[in-house]
């Protein structure tokens, strides 16, 4: 009996998901749990295994193609039911089947199965907006009608106009500003051959080269077009402010020295981060508001804590996320962080794990940087940036100590977190890493 | 002990006194001083009400001396205006309107400090004149305003050489009026003077009258002038005026490098108005000025913590700043609004309607055609004569035209301008068309009401795209 294969559900505010390779091929045997394809949704870049054992007959959805999730993109049978319609042409993948009529009871493999009700999203999907989205974004008669010319998505633009409304001006200086970003990606290849007929619509806005430009153009990663919609949506979502502290990391430091060969030996190495991200956790039980969404008139406050950890890959980045880490003690979140770290990075990431984040870390430190100015992940409120973590000279009791030192910025989302709310978490953070409690 | 205030406003004119009911709506305690005796400032007591109020006794005798023609038959005998009468509705209206802004400042709690203003300093103002006292102040808008300056050749006496200051209490019509620069006020008394009989000659510096205005603007108004008889001199500069006892002679040079001499019974001066700043001690304050005007930011802040600016004694720094009552207002409510903390944005001075009350009236708003190519844009035009619909030819109106200039590009409305019937009221659409970023093709689709002079807008905006439905 064949198997439907589907575009499993990657997040909850995720309504699709592209397929960027296939691992395998019409007529190729496939074991259930063997990679399949690959996918990339705005939040995971992820291999998807075979629900079921048989031979791959059908793949409905080209690499490159784009479907709503719970479509079917392939099937799974016996070697004698090879689809005849192969290769494929550019007709429509059909229309996904109702859930209970598709998914195999006996087929349990997490990827594959979609979450039971797909949660309804706040309005704020990062999935391309459609014409609906760009009318909602207040504008004028004169900003439509430049939008059209120019082929501008007016929800891309922050409005300065009376509430939030975008004005000719906001639109000539977004224009003018695209066009200067596409003239600094081009000077990165400077012995490129020069394309032909310039570029087209990015996706994210307007022109970025002329025709006959020197430069090289390149059609952008889903993951980089995700990551690029979802930054912007939320620096247009969140009144973001941030918020740095400055924190001793010696106690840290000592208790890190102390147990290293202790965690070693249990398999695991003992990094800076879990020791933040215990910090974290207990700030957040301390004040929920910094544990929160915001929809609409609701605020909504999350049971779990939930962290995402950001893991910066070759080619994008990721933020897999450690449920229940309030559950967790020091060991648990120093395995937890170093398994979604790893499994991040070989694309071993399993759909849940990407989404129902409630409070992020982002670790800019790790290059270098001293202090980071991160942008939220939405739907969340805040986000923690961690600054590289060294030696540096401080005043202790009216003398110059040398400490280890970090700077740890926070952002937030002023419509819920106001400046005392987001310091005094920042404080408890600080007091929590400084006294740290090694039991 | 000095009185404490949240907000000391200097000068009740239109930008004072809205600025501090503004204030006080928002919660804050006010104080306004003014050496006037009745709040209201230039606008009330000077400047629009009064010459629009003349204005209209100047419309009601043109429509009686058409008496015939609308089949009103009168007694034998030309009809006259009878000044006495004139004033006295005229002052009546004035009074009428100062006492409402007195209403005005009770019911928000206003106090109304009768005196002269001096700046003391860490938001101190004395009040140096009438009601003498110290008031203390967080924050203080000066209000100050504008009042009619000549120009170096002419030194201006009251009686034969006067200003707009006199030109409205004038006692009797002058038989000859020869008026000195052909802005607004200009204008306006040509067309007031002319009307109640006076022979009336404009002379103005530049090529054209109401030279702020599009140049197609100009030509209609100097057409309709020369047929209402009055004598039109632009491109003409007058090097000396000597009042006597019997009258002023004027001396002048013309555009063609002749020079002489106009004789008439009264010269008005009408060459602009400068700031008024005197005693108040703006420098010793340490507040810049530019020019003599107050230098302000886009949010009406001057050089020193704690002291903003607003209306005709400002400058933004960036050309001329317009010396209007309705920008006054406005830079009033936001200089308010700003001080209660509320968000605020920077005016578009694109964007501010001008209304000249001559007959025929002017109203425009935005870029005149000359300015939008200056600027750069590819700009297209559409002009539809008032002359054509049904309703002008009802009123027995036949001049002006209504003319928008257009980029070519987006299809942005950059200005509209038009002189004829209720232009100064017709200009409220276009003022919003601008505001709200129109496009030509949103005027064409909205509808016009028939039978209106509105309809001469839609119809321009046809223009602008090729052809206007009734042309």
């Amino acid at each position: 009996m064949p198997t439907p294969v589907l575009m499993p559900q990657m997040g909850e505010s995720i309504a699709e998901g592209t397929i960027v390779r296939w691992i395998k091929k019409v007529g190729d045997a496939v074991d259930r749990d063997e990679p399949l394809f690959e996918i990339s949704t705005d939040k995971v870049d992820a291999e998807i295994p075979a629900p079921a054992t048989g031979v791959l007959t059908e793949i409905k959805v080209n690499e490159g193609e784009t479907v709503a999730v719970n479509s079917v993109v392939a099937t799974i049978g016996a070697a004698s039911e090879i689809s005849k319609q192969e290769p494929l042409g550019s007709a429509p993948p059909p229309a996904a089947p109702s859930l209970d009529s598709v998914v195999p009871r006996d087929v349990d493999a997490p990827p594959a199965k979609p979450a039971a009700t797909p949660r309804k999203t706040n309005g704020r999907t990062a999935a391309k907006p459609s014409e609906d989205d760009s009318r909602k974004q207040r504008s004028s008669p004169l900003v439509r009608r430049i939008a059209r010319d120019n082929d501008v998505d007016i929800s891309q633009i922050h409005g300065s106009g009376l509430g939030g409304r975008v004005t000719k001006n906001d639109i000539l200086e977004y224009i003018d500003s695209e066009t200067g970003t596409g003239d600094s990606l081009g000077a990165e290849a400077p012995g490129a051959k020069a394309a032909g007929s310039g570029t087209r619509d990015t996706g994210l806005g307007t022109r970025a080269a002329d025709p006959g430009s020197r430069v090289e153009i390149k059609p952008l990663s889903v993951m980089r077009k995700k990551i690029a919609e979802h930054m912007v949506m939320s620096r247009r979502t969140s009144a973001h402010v941030h918020s740095v502290f400055h924190v001793n990391f010696s106690t840290v430091e000592r208790i890190r020295q102390q147990k290293k060969a202790e965690y070693e030996q249990l398999g695991t190495k003992l990094t800076y981060m879990a020791f933040i991200a215990k910090a974290v956790v207990s700030a957040l039980r301390r004040f929920p508001i910094v544990n929160a969404s915001l929809d609409g008139d609701n605020v909504i406050y999350k049971k779990d804590i939930n962290l995402g950890i950001a893991v910066a890959l070759e080619s994008g980045l990721i933020v897999p996320v450690i449920k229940h880490a309030d559950e967790k003690n020091l060991l648990g979140l120093s395995r937890a962080i170093a398994d979604i770290a790893t499994r991040a990075r070989s694309k071993q990431l399993k759909p849940e794990e990407v989404h129902d984040g409630t409070f992020t870390i982002t670790n800019p430190g790790q290059f270098g940087s001293q202090f980071g100015m991160p942008i939220i992940n939405q739907p969340q409120v805040a986000i923690l940036g961690v600054g590289t973590i060294e030696k540096r000279p401080i005043v202790v009791d009216d003398a110059i100590a040398i400490r280890t030192m970090a700077y740890l910025t926070l952002g937030y989302d002023h419509r819920l977190v106001d400046g005392a709310t987001g310091d005094q978490f920042m404080a408890e953070v600080k007091q929590q890493l400084e006294n740290f409690d090694a039991q | 002990m000095a009185k404490s205030f949240d907000v000391v406003v200097i000068g009740a004119g239109t930008g004072g006194y809205v600025a501090a009911i503004r204030a006080a709506q928002l919660g804050k305690t006010v104080a306004v001083v003014e050496k006037q005796s009745a709040l209201g400032g230039t606008c009330l007591i000077w400047g629009c009400i009064p010459t629009k109020a003349l204005l209209e006794h100047a419309h009601a005798l043109k429509v009686i001396q058409h008496a015939a023609e609308w089949g009103v038959t009168i007694p034998p005998g030309s009809p006259a205006i009878n000044m006495p009468q004139v004033h006295a509705r005229k002052d009546k209206i004035v009074g009428g309107l100062t006492r409402g802004v007195e209403f005005l400042f009770k019911k928000n709690k206003i106090t109304w400090v009768k005196g002269t203003a001096r700046l003391a300093g860490s938001g101190r103002v004395d009040v140096v004149e009438g009601d003498k006292q110290t008031l203390e102040a967080r924050e203080i808008i000066i209000a100050t305003g504008s009042a009619p300056r000549s120009v170096p050749s002419v030194t201006i006496d009251h009686t034969r050489i006067i200003t707009s200051d006199e030109a409205i209490h004038l006692k009797e019509v002058p038989g000859s009026l020869v008026i000195l620069g052909s802005g607004a006020v200009g204008v306006e008394f040509a067309s007031i003077y002319r009307r109640f009989g006076s022979a009336v000659t404009i002379i103005e510096l530049l090529p054209r009258l109401v030279p702020v205005e599009d140049e197609a603007v100009s030509a209609e108004l100097e057409k309709s002038f020369k047929k209402q008889g009055i004598t039109v001199m632009t491109g003409t500069k007058v090097t000396k005026a000597t009042a006597s006892s019997s009258g002023v002679a004027i001396e002048a040079d013309t555009p063609d490098g002749k020079k002489g001499t106009i004789n008439a019974d009264v010269l008005l001066v009408a060459t602009g108005r400068g700031p008024v700043t005197t005693g108040l001690g703006v420098e010793e304050a340490g507040i810049t000025l530019e020019r003599g005007y107050i230098k302000v930011d886009e949010l009406y802040r001057t050089s020193v913590p704690g002291i903003s600016a607003i209306g005709d004694v400002i400058t933004l720094g960036t050309g001329v700043h317009p010396q209007l009552a309705h920008v006054s207002s406005m830079e009033g409510i936001i200089t308010a609004e700003r001080i209660a903390g509320q968000p605020v944005q920077p005016l578009n001075y694109d964007h501010v309607p001008g209304c000249t009350y001559c007959d025929p009236e002017i109203g425009s708003v935005g870029l005149t055609e000359a300015r939008a190519k200056e600027r750069g844009y590819d700009v297209r035009t559409g002009t539809f004569p008032f002359g054509v619909l049904g309703r002008a030819k009802m009123a027995g109106e036949s001049e002006g035209f209504v003319k928008i200039v257009a980029d070519k590009k987006y299809d942005e409305v950059l200005g509209v301008h038009m002189i004829g019937p209720r232009s100064t009221e017709l200009v409220a659409e276009a003022v919003l068309a601008l505001r709200l970023e129109c496009t030509v093709e949103e005027l064409i689709k909205t509808i016009h009401a028939h039978p209106t002079f509105s309809e001469a807008v839609g119809e321009a905006a046809h223009a602008a795209h090729g052809a206007a439905i009734h042309m």
